[in-house]
């Protein structure tokens, strides 16, 4: 079993069967799930800020930091494996974009992260077909490519599918 | 501050080591107002295993110099009085931050991330305080914020999967309320003692005490307990928590008093502490295997 780790403002795709894509303790931070199940084919981004403006430099060295850097080149890794260029036959799922207790407008970037996500994915005119997002949990996420079947895990409250 | 020895679990906090002479001397220049980098450099240049690591961190691959650096001045004045804060006190209480935390289903380093995570937010923090504020003691409050967790967490092991449940139904406020029902103190409180047995520079004595209620604080004190309690939770939304508590606490939105942050400023705090967490890591880790 290959497993494919992200860390925050990473993404990756696989068309492995065997594969296993993860990322970790999703605060406020989303992560776009895509499966092509005609292809076996899946791609996740771990995304922690809306706009790169706030910050050019990062953006470079890490994109996926960035849901407008960031959603594009998903699809672009995506299309490199076979998928549809814009995204057609894609089963999309978010996760994350939770808050911490009492949380108030400014301090709710989980939110904004996931305002500016379904903005871009509805310029491309896709949505997602499940969500688990907001709350005030943490979530570890993983998708298996030969399944699709995507995983979500938060400590002290076990795992469960999405 | 009132010297209480009494405290119940006075004995068990007494057994942890304490921080080595240049630790404590360090954290009091670092806690002086009017202190400067100067300072910092004349405490390093004393010792010569220090002045070593600081050189080989500084030349480390995490920081991807063009040229090499072999003064100790230079070396300091490039990463800056926080990085040697974190060195010392990653070589002197590693034990605290190292350890996994099997109270909140915690790993082996969740505690030294979160911790380096928060000290750099906080001092992000610091800068849109409305009135001056130190952001190197910042630094260093963010840093110590929790080392009660280490204390506690022997006394919470098998609780986690109670005290989640007992947020989700509202019996328990917040995580911190749930420590106290499952074991009778909370790990603000035990970081306040151990602080006292540290001997800590009394600002970050009241950060480790109220991160979790900022506005118990003392009035002088506030700007800093304030930075440190947003640090933290801007440390969890990244994802950079200690397992089962994550995110369970609460914003005080009275930080508004002290702070003036626009929504795009605070993701902008977000990214900056990330670049600059992300080389300190690195660097301070590979120290530590040497
Ligand atoms: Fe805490
Ligand atoms: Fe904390």
């Amino acid at each position: 079993m290959s497993d494919i780790v992200l860390g925050i403002g990473d993404f990756g795709v696989s068309n492995d069967p065997n594969a296993t894509i993860k990322t970790f303790a999703l605060g406020s931070c989303v992560a776009v799930v895509l499966f092509n199940p005609a292809l076996h084919a899946a791609g996740m981004i771990h995304i922690a800020l809306p706009e790169m403006k706030v910050n050019p430099t990062r953006a470079k060295e890490r994109p996926g930091f960035f849901a407008d850097s960031g959603l594009p080149l998903l699809f672009g890794a995506m299309a490199r494996i076979g998928c549809d260029k814009k995204g057609k036959g894609l089963k999309i799922k978010l996760i994350g974009g939770a808050s911490i207790m009492d949380n108030n407008e400014i301090f709710n970037i989980g939110k904004r992260n996931l305002i500016a996500i379904k903005k871009l994915l509805w310029a491309q005119g896709l949505g997602a077909v499940a969500e688990e997002v907001g709350g005030t949990i943490s979530r570890t996420v993983s998708i298996h490519v030969g399944t699709g079947e995507v995983r979500i895990f938060s400590p002290a409250r076990g795992t469960w599918t999405l | 501050m009132k010297e209480k020895t009494d405290h119940p679990l006075h004995q068990e906090i007494a057994k942890i080591a304490v921080l080595s002479p240049n630790a404590s001397r360090l954290l009091e220049i670092n806690s002086k107002p009017d202190h400067s980098l100067n300072d910092i450099i004349q405490l390093v240049k004393f010792d010569a295993a220090l002045t070593a690591k600081t050189l080989r961190i500084v030349n480390s691959a995490a920081f991807n110099l063009l040229q090499p650096i072999n003064s100790i001045d230079r070396a300091i004045s490039f990463l800056g009085e926080r990085m040697i804060v974190g060195m010392v006190i990653a070589e002197s209480a590693g034990e605290v931050f190292q350890k996994g935390l099997p109270g909140y289903e915690s790993y082996p380093g969740d505690l030294w991330r979160h911790d380096l995570f928060t000290a750099f937010a906080s001092r992000e923090v610091a800068k849109y305080a409305k009135e001056e504020l130190e952001k190197e003691l910042a630094f260093t409050a963010g840093l110590l914020h929790d080392i009660g967790k280490f204390v506690i967490s022997s006394h919470l092991e098998g609780t986690a999967e109670k005290a989640v449940k007992v947020i989700d139904s509202g019996e328990a406020s917040d995580y911190l309320n749930a420590e106290v029902q499952f074991s009778g103190h909370h790990h603000a409180e035990l970081g306040f003692e151990l602080a006292k047995h540290w001997k800590l520079p009394e600002a970050i004595q009241e950060v480790i005490r109220y991160h979790h209620e900022p506005s118990k604080a003392l009035e002088c004190y506030k700007p800093l307990v304030y930075a440190v309690h947003l640090g933290d939770i801007l440390a969890m939304m990244s994802g950079h928590a200690t397992g089962s508590d994550a995110l369970q606490y609460h914003l005080d939105g009275a930080y508004e008093d002290y702070y003036v942050i626009s929504p795009v400023e605070l993701t902008k705090i977000i990214a900056d502490t990330e670049t600059q967490f992300r080389p300190a890591l690195t660097s301070l880790d590979n120290s530590q295997e040497n």
